[in-house]
């Protein structure tokens, strides 16, 4: 094997492969990334779960594979001087030259390495940045514990043009809708997929575009599969089993009560006053016409209260959430103005952004769990 | 070449298994689940994986052992075909929760998803009852293959959703073949190392071609003529520890030595032997996991010690009921005959009962310098 690539096109690469490898390897030879130069370079990182490959532009002189470790070539790749890059096999070894650096890496036996798991058929594509911003508000609802599996997962169901994302850890909700182009119009499917997968792949597609998706029927290529492509970057990943929540019926369909509040102030102003809520305490709102009193800590402990401005329709209520799951929607909902629904305050509440327009449905929506207030 | 070629004398279980095989090549569904079962060093795992090699078989028949697919099968790493090697002394319910979860998955891109469970027998009554649901119905691509010493080490209720596979003790010469045409052994150590390691194929294997192995048999089998008295049994069951030790280290220190380089390069071994950052977590735990590993090791040479000091007297008894039959210690023929002739075979029984109680204290943790002086003092001749 013998190829010449552009030293930042290599960094790259080998940057965002080696997101891939796994921490604890189970077998050796997982911790190597898989080096493939024929027309283009293949590079790819596999851990059973997950599979990540990119593909880039080299010039090649003698088309070749190996195996190496993953780590020390992203170390070495991170810290090469700003020349081309020359790649060749010796015998065992990969000789790496940049400039004057030389580096003399020892490979793995390359056969030993697991075949990557085909690409599903795809099933449409969607633009890359709002899929990002779309993963982002969603996954940060997402359970961080396995011991409800399908709970550490994004839903994601397709209908036609429409995709929409959820996730849940029990304690809140995220919903969001977005358009995209399927292949065919009638396409229908659903999947979950690991939610910490799902993010750190999205925002890292955003050098493409688009992002098109595969998703595998049942029985055929790819089952229990979902591939995302964009940029000469590939990733899939397995999905997870189990029937999500029925989460479309924990929506309320008609509110009491409706908040507005402008975010960026509303951000600072619970931040400061959960300095004092103890963990696993509430922030307390009590809203009335106008304003929003905020209050946390209780009569033995150090406590904290903040007024702000606020428009409310509806009767006055006190309502109270874990600071930190408001904290995470509110700066999910991207708008400047956040609106809070609610029925009474031991029902669930929606977080959403103000639409631009009245009437309009809002594309995302956070549902929060209220905290039951004592007396 | 072929997957089977590793099988030693199990004909009749590399037909079966192989038809399996062709039936899943030509479209069908083959059982579930397995059940691998054998004398200890029968090759039952040996078996299981090479089942699991000629299921996922590119090539047409079946289990060629060259193509990708099978390579990766053979040496581990196949990603549809997930070893579980209890590396502790046993398996408990939560690790066998994780299992089931990650057994529902569907194959990444090969046709089954195999789950090769390596002494199955480990696993608790908690984790077969965690188990047993999924191997009584697994998903429609995923096939279980354990593997116990015999279907009794089972709950009966996993036992009875599985297809068996037994394998049978390996004839001696088939043994004794094996080791002059693959590790080219001379024909007359290969027959007495096969003979002598009664079926156990790995340990005929060291028998014959570590003559550090050898030198420690022969510590063992020269016991019983020195036991004549309170004190020389006393001290004969040090040299049985020790010799047992012995051949822990030795096995420990090559099986750690080969799977700590192999990890250490994986992950980024400089040629200074620095190791890039992070990679600290990954190293410690398999050193947990060789350590755990040596302990079960430990049990297990001091095990086999005291089964070849078992064969003794069963030659013993053997000659003393007339019995015929082939002498498992063919070089200790003239030895055994004198003791045979100097005793009674009610005394032999005793002493193989002893042994077996022997075996029975080290398996419930009793310190083994202590349970090997009772032995040697109720095998003693004076």
């Amino acid at each position: 094997m013998k190829f010449r690539i552009d030293r930042d096109a290599l960094a790259d690469a080998v940057a965002w492969t080696a997101r891939t490898l796994p921490v604890r390897p189970p077998v050796p030879v997982l911790a190597g990334m898989h080096i493939e130069a024929s027309d283009r370079l293949k590079l790819s990182a596999f851990d059973y779960e997950v599979s990540a490959q990119v593909s880039t532009d080299i010039d090649v002189e003698e088309p070749g594979t190996a195996l190496v470790s993953g780590r020390l070539l992203a170390e070495i790749s991170r810290s090469l001087p700003p020349h081309p890059v020359e790649v060749t096999t010796d015998g065992a070894k990969v000789m790496l030259r940049c400039g004057s650096a030389k580096f003399t890496l020892l490979t793995m036996p390359v056969e030993d390495y697991p075949t990557l798991p085909e690409m599903p058929p795809a099933a449409g594509a969607v633009g890359s940045d709002e899929f990002a911003a779309a993963v982002a508000q969603v996954a940060i609802a997402a359970g961080k514990d396995d011991t409800i599996p399908m709970l550490t997962g994004v839903r994601v169901e397709i209908e036609g043009e429409t995709v929409t994302l959820a996730s849940t850890d029990r304690y809140r909700l995220a919903v969001r809708e977005l358009h995209w182009k399927p292949e065919r119009p009638d396409f229908s499917a659903v999947a979950l997929v690991p939610a910490k997968t799902l993010a750190d792949t999205a925002k890292s597609l955003t050098a493409g575009a688009e992002v098109s998706i595969a998703l595998g029927g049942a029985g055929g290529t790819g089952e229990g599969m979902i591939g995302f492509e964009g940029g000469g970057r590939r990733t899939t990943s397995r999905l997870l089993d189990g029937d999500f929540v029925k989460y479309r019926s924990l929506l309320p369909s008609e509110y009491a009560g409706l908040a507005e509040i402008q975010t960026a102030p509303f951000i600072e102003a619970v931040k400061r006053v959960s300095l004092v809520a103890e963990r696993n305490t509430p922030v307390r709102l009590s809203f009335s016409q106008g304003e929003v009193v905020l209050e946390a800590g209780t009569g033995d402990e150090a406590q904290a209260v903040e007024a702000l401005e606020a428009t409310l329709e509806g009767e006055d209520i006190d309502i109270a959430f874990n600071p930190a799951f408001l904290l995470d929607g509110l700066s999910a909902i991207g708008s400047d103005v956040a609106r809070l629904s609610f029925t009474t305050a031991t029902k669930p509440a929606v977080l959403t952004g103000k639409p631009p327009q009245d009437g309009e449905n809002p594309h995302y929506r956070y549902l929060i769990m209220p905290v039951r207030l004592s007396g | 070449m072929s997957v089977w070629d590793d099988l030693v004398g199990q004909g009749p279980v590399v037909a079966q298994l192989s038809a399996a095989a062709q039936m899943s090549g030509a479209g069908g569904r083959p059982a579930h689940a397995w059940l691998f079962t054998g004398p200890p060093g029968a090759g039952r795992v040996t078996a299981a994986r090479a089942f699991a090699a000629a299921l996922q078989c590119l090539e047409t028949p079946r289990g060629c052992g060259h193509c990708a697919s099978c390579h990766q099968v053979l040496q581990g790493t196949h990603a549809d075909v997930e070893v579980v090697r209890p590396q502790g002394l046993s398996y408990g319910v939560k690790e066998a929760r994780g299992l089931v979860l990650r057994a529902s998955s569907a194959p990444t891109g090969s046709r089954w998803h195999i789950v090769l469970f390596e002494e199955a027998d480990r696993a608790t009554e908690g984790a077969a009852n965690a188990l047993l649901k999924s191997i009584e119905e697994p998903p429609a691509r995923t096939i279980w293959l354990l593997c116990t010493p015999s279907p009794e080490d089972l709950l009966v209720t996993i036992r009875s959703r599985c297809r068996p596979a037994m394998l049978q003790t390996p004839p001696a010469d088939a043994i004794a073949d094996m080791l002059v045409l693959r590790e080219g052994v001379d024909p007359e150590t290969a027959a007495v190392a096969a003979r002598a390691a009664q079926g156990h194929i790995d340990r005929a294997r060291r028998l014959a071609t570590d003559p550090q192995v050898r030198r420690t048999r022969d510590e063992v089998m020269g016991l019983p003529r020195r036991l004549t008295g309170v004190s020389p049994a006393v001290m004969a069951a040090e040299t049985l520890v020790k010799a047992a030790e012995a051949e822990q280290k030795a096995r420990t220190s090559e099986l750690d030595e080969a799977e700590t380089s192999a990890l250490r390069k994986a992950l980024g071994e400089s040629e200074k032997g620095r190791m890039p950052r992070g990679t600290a977590g990954a190293l410690k735990e398999l050193e947990e996991r060789q350590k755990s590993r040596a302990k079960r090791i430990m049990r297990d040479s001091l095990d086999r010690t005291l089964l070849d000091l078992a064969s003794y007297y069963r030659d013993v008894l053997a000659l003393q009921l007339g019995a015929g039959g082939e002498l498992v210690n063919v070089d200790l023929a003239p030895e055994l005959r004198t003791a045979a002739g100097a005793g009674r075979p009610e005394e032999t029984l005793r002493r193989l009962d002893a042994i077996m109680k022997c075996r029975e204290r080290i398996a419930a943790n009793v310190h083994p310098q202590l349970a090997f002086e009772e032995l040697n003092l109720a095998l003693r001749t004076g």
